[in-house]
């Protein structure tokens, strides 16, 4: 029993851990939560179901929702992002907010309000471990977030664009000094932390096999909580966030009251910001 | 006048009221919160339900719902402003989500289904059914909650709000206690907001957790947007413009949350400063814009 939910609670914890990648980058080079960061999970399953829907092939459809989830993601930084960037913090933070907003009324207004199923039906064989039972879409899910998380820390330190991203975030000026492109610079942090989301949106949706306009909020605001969680700005700290949070939340629900299961995450964010604001992983703020 | 336009009016001075009340938090002092709804709902709640168990008449009610919401602003002032700007905002977020939660499952505020049969607003003893009154008394409320806006606006309280919003280091160096006052524009809105949430649940009779959620949330920021942040005839204008627009434009309403949404963002990139910010009350007439 407490296996299973350790082990359920992972699952989740690896998409919170695969959308709080998005926001601490986002944050890190920014200076600005994303808001919008759920709305793009969820553009990103869209993406993926209805392309199955219509070409029923897994493979375009995957393509194509992590397509659609970059897409809103470079759409939000050029028009909700860059034209504000700089002014006084209210302003980004109002401009993403209306964003957010605006991408999942949008959102139930172009697909419908209503939970769509994934046209794709899985019969995953399972394992058992000790008494827990792990679905194989469980363990695709649990392997494809942590090689994800890898792929992203080696591009992050060993490619060119990557090491260009951590420049910029860390001294935006002089990293325009030393000739980085930095309008190209915050692109590509919202094209990898979009992606990333977007993978997770289509893992949830095939996980639990809805799609609708509304399933990016929570996910969304939880895997913000993740990020604080484990140190915003800190790499590890958003993965260490995610599942924490995760098995946390599967724990409380199982254990405590499932009617408060979504309460769990705040909970945890309010506790965190009292004991350690810093997070799990953060280094001292400033 | 009819029915009609006396309902649309005493929502306008509602809603005119949770907009200048979010004022206080987001354009006096700079913190963004996304759960004031939250706030609205506690104050319908505990007004409504000490008038249904008849724990008191309605002026206790009423200034006793401003006290709970205010005391419940407080406990979500201490943790949460130990962050701020977007960090604030989530967490906001996150409260009006719990309290959506908490009211949904507990038994006192009748789950999904609300609190039905609220009393109507009691003044001397005798029970006010015509509409005209009510909105008499909404605009009483409202003229106190204007004058007490100005004279906050431009008290030591309203500028150390405007210093530490503008530049927080700075004002911190000019030993402004920042923790202090900022817990002091969350309580200050929340007592507001508690009203506003008691006038609204005698009027309607009727509340259920749906009406406190973050779509309202998102509507009382827009209004505050749209008119300017931190102006006072601002907030009464959007929240003029955003109760009476939706009722002009019903059958658009479909698209009333896109709009609110794409609202904030132009309102950001071309006028932050909203339609009337940082313009002070004698110079709108005569302007030509």
């Amino acid at each position: 029993m407490l296996l299973q939910q350790l082990v359920n609670g992972l699952v989740a914890g690896c998409a919170y851990a695969l959308v709080a990648l998005g926001y601490t980058m986002i944050f890190g080079i920014l200076g600005i939560v994303n808001f919008a960061q759920g709305e793009i999970y969820m553009y990103g399953a869209f993406g993926a179901v209805l392309t199955l829907a219509a070409t029923g092939n897994l493979a375009l459809a995957i393509v194509a929702g992590i397509a659609a989830a970059c897409l809103v993601g470079v759409l939000l930084e050029r028009f909700a992002f860059r034209p504000v960037r700089g002014m006084h913090p209210l302003i980004p933070l109002i401009s993403a907010i209306g964003a957010s907003i605006f991408l999942s009324s949008l959102a139930r207004l172009i697909f419908g309000p209503e939970d769509r199923s994934f046209p794709l039906e899985f019969h995953p064989g399972s394992h058992r471990f000790f008494g827990a039972e792990l679905t194989e879409l469980q363990l695709v899910i649990i392997l494809v977030s942590l090689g994800l998380m890898v792929v992203l820390w080696l591009f992050l330190n060993l490619s060119k664009h990557g090491k260009a991203i951590m420049a910029v975030a860390m001294d935006s000026d002089a990293a325009r000094l030393s000739g980085i492109n930095v309008n190209a610079a915050y692109v590509t942090t919202f094209i990898l932390g979009s992606a990333l989301s977007g993978v997770a949106g289509i893992l949830m949706a095939i996980y639990y096999n809805a799609t609708a306009p509304g399933m990016g909020l929570l996910p969304g605001l939880k895997a913000f909580s993740a990020a604080i969680l484990g140190g915003v700005g800190s790499i590890p700290g958003a993965i260490v966030g995610g599942l924490v949070l995760g098995v946390a939340e599967n724990l409380g629900a199982a254990y405590l009251s499932s009617h408060f299961k979504d309460a769990f995450a705040f909970i945890a964010l309010v506790l965190v910001l009292i004991i350690r604001p810093r997070g799990i992983m953060g280094s001292s703020r400033s | 006048m009819s029915v009609y336009i006396l309902h649309v009016l005493i929502m306008v001075s509602i809603f005119a009221m949770l907009a200048l009340s979010l004022n206080i938090s987001v354009g006096f002092a700079g913190l963004v919160s996304l759960g004031h709804a939250a706030f609205f709902g506690i104050g319908a709640y505990a007004s409504g339900l000490i008038m249904i168990k008849e724990l008191g008449s309605f002026p206790a009610a009423f200034l006793s719902a401003g006290l709970i919401t205010a005391i419940l602003g407080l406990a979500l002032a201490l943790p949460a402003l130990r962050v701020k700007d977007d960090y604030l905002a989530i967490v906001t977020l996150g409260f009006g989500i719990i309290v959506g939660i908490i009211l949904m499952n507990l038994e006192v505020t009748g789950g999904p289904d609300g609190l039905v049969g609220i009393p109507p607003v009691t003044l001397w003893g005798k029970p006010l059914y015509s509409k005209a009154g009510f909105l008499i008394l909404c605009a009483l409320i409202l003229g106190i909650m204007i004058g007490s806006m100005y004279t906050l606006k431009y008290s030591k309280i309203g500028r150390a709000w405007a210093a530490i919003r503008d530049n927080d280091v700075t004002a911190s160096f000019m030993g402004i206690d920042i923790y202090g006052y900022k817990t002091m524009a969350i309580v200050v809105s929340a007592f507001w907001a508690g009203l506003a949430g008691s006038l609204y649940a005698h009027y309607t009779a009727y509340i259920n957790p749906h009406t406190f959620g973050m779509h309202t949330s998102i509507m009382i920021l827009s209004m505050v947007v749209l008119g300017g942040i931190g102006s006072i005839p601002g907030s009464l204008l959007g929240a003029a413009l955003l109760t009476i627009l939706p009722e002009v434009l019903r059958p658009l309403a479909d698209y009333q949350d896109i709009f609110y949404g794409g609202l904030l963002v132009a309102m950001m990139v071309f006028r932050p400063q909203g339609i009337m910010g940082r313009v002070k009350i004698t110079e709108i007439f005569g302007r030509s814009r």
